[in-house]
């Protein structure tokens, strides 16, 4: 899932401001699953937004719309019939959805609402946690399902740093430490053998080096 | 203009509360009159952040929310959840200039008796009545009229125009 946090009022009152007339679009996906833009938080940020304007003598429309999932263009045409309505488009989607959305209507300004911040799990009730980078080539096989790249602050593929404390990461004894946690999950299913081979370095040309990153399926295609 | 104006408290209520039913809810309406908005709600973890502030944005200048006693919740952590959503919406309240005192929750102590939805509206009208109106609901007042006298402006140099025409 991807995670986001809304950004700071004053941003947002800051890129909005030039604008008269608002469209505040949420996502139903990832984003209101981490409580940042699904449709209660796109509404109390426009009755917010709507009550700091009044409040300031400045007479903005701001309405708001939430998409089943910003960063489908299948959904974004939902906004066809609304669009010229307005003249600026609050987005409460991730990054991906705001391009999304400033792709299929090149005259509007599309403004982000949101830091998009890294694909993680729900850990916890109000806990998101990182625990992939995307990078390409999948090593949790080896791993044991702990992914040192995401989760060990020091990205080390061939075992502990040594610096670990009672299971704590030493660079921020608040984060649990990866190999500690790879190293117990190998030993629950008799799986440390693997760690015996070398992992070479880590080949980064499948995440950005070759630029953006896309993936074509044939069999998915119109 | 402040003056003219009626405040209007918004109260949401668990109606696990004692002495809430709809009689109750109907007879504090009469006696209050507009300075009073109540509502029922199963239970107040069923609340969000978005009611509140709609509330505040459309006709409120405060709202409370009353909680069943800690500890009573039917669902479990309702009344606990309610107490986070309202500093979650405190914080954004105060990020726009708006007084985080315009939100409050009451949650009775385990084992208090003596409250019901009426005691606790009578201390909540009597409280409520020290806040100014809310900003918010002052400038959406003068709206309709700043727009009529816009209008007027307008009118009357129309007016001009095809006066100075003739």
């Amino acid at each position: 899932m991807i995670t986001a946090e809304q950004k700071p009022m004053d941003e947002i009152r800051e890129m909005i401001a030039p604008y008269k007339r608002i469209l505040t679009v949420g996502c139903a996906s990832c984003v209101a699953e981490c409580a940042a833009g699904g449709e209660k938080e796109t509404g109390a940020l426009a009755s917010a937004l709507r009550m700091a304007c009044r409040m300031a003598g400045d007479e903005k429309v701001i309405h708001e719309k939430t998409l089943d999932r910003q960063c489908v263009k299948d959904f974004v045409i939902q906004l066809d019939d609304v669009i010229q309505d307005y003249n600026a488009i609050l987005s409460l989607g991730c990054g991906a959805g705001v391009q999304a959305v400033a792709e299929m209507y090149k005259e509007v300004p599309v403004i982000p609402a949101l830091n998009t911040e890294f694909l993680g799990e729900t850990r916890d009730q109000g806990l998101w946690v990182e625990n992939c980078i995307g990078c390409g080539d999948c090593m949790l096989y080896f791993f044991g399902g702990v992914c040192p790249l995401a989760r060990c602050s020091k990205q080390l593929l061939n075992g502990p740093c040594g610096g670990s404390r009672d299971g704590r990461c030493e660079v921020d004894p608040d984060v649990p430490c990866a190999w500690q946690n790879i190293i117990d999950r190998l030993s629950a299913f008799n799986a440390l053998d693997r760690l015996e081979m070398i992992y070479p370095p880590k080949d980064w040309s499948k995440k950005r080096g070759n630029g953006p990153r896309k993936i074509i399926r044939e069999d998915q295609k119109r | 203009m402040t003056k003219e104006l009626t405040l209007t408290i918004a109260i949401f209520y668990c109606q696990n509360v004692p002495e809430s039913g709809e009689d109750v809810r109907q007879s504090l309406e009469k006696r209050y009159g507009k300075s009073i908005r109540l509502f029922p709600m199963p239970c107040s973890g069923r609340i969000d952040i978005v009611h509140l502030l709609r509330a505040l944005e459309e006709f409120a200048d405060a709202v409370y929310v009353i909680t069943c006693p800690e500890g009573t919740c039917r669902y479990l952590e309702g009344n606990k959840r309610i107490k986070k959503r309202i500093e979650r919406a405190k914080s954004i309240i105060d990020s726009i200039g708006l007084e985080k005192e315009r939100l409050n929750l009451i949650t009775p102590a385990a084992g208090d008796d003596n409250f019901s939805l009426a005691s606790f509206s009578g201390e909540i009208i009597e409280s409520a009545m020290a806040f100014a109106a809310s900003p918010v609901r002052v400038i959406k007042a003068q709206g309709p009229r700043r727009e009529a006298q816009d209008a007027g402006k307008e009118k009357r140099l129309n007016n001009k125009i095809i006066g100075d025409k003739k």
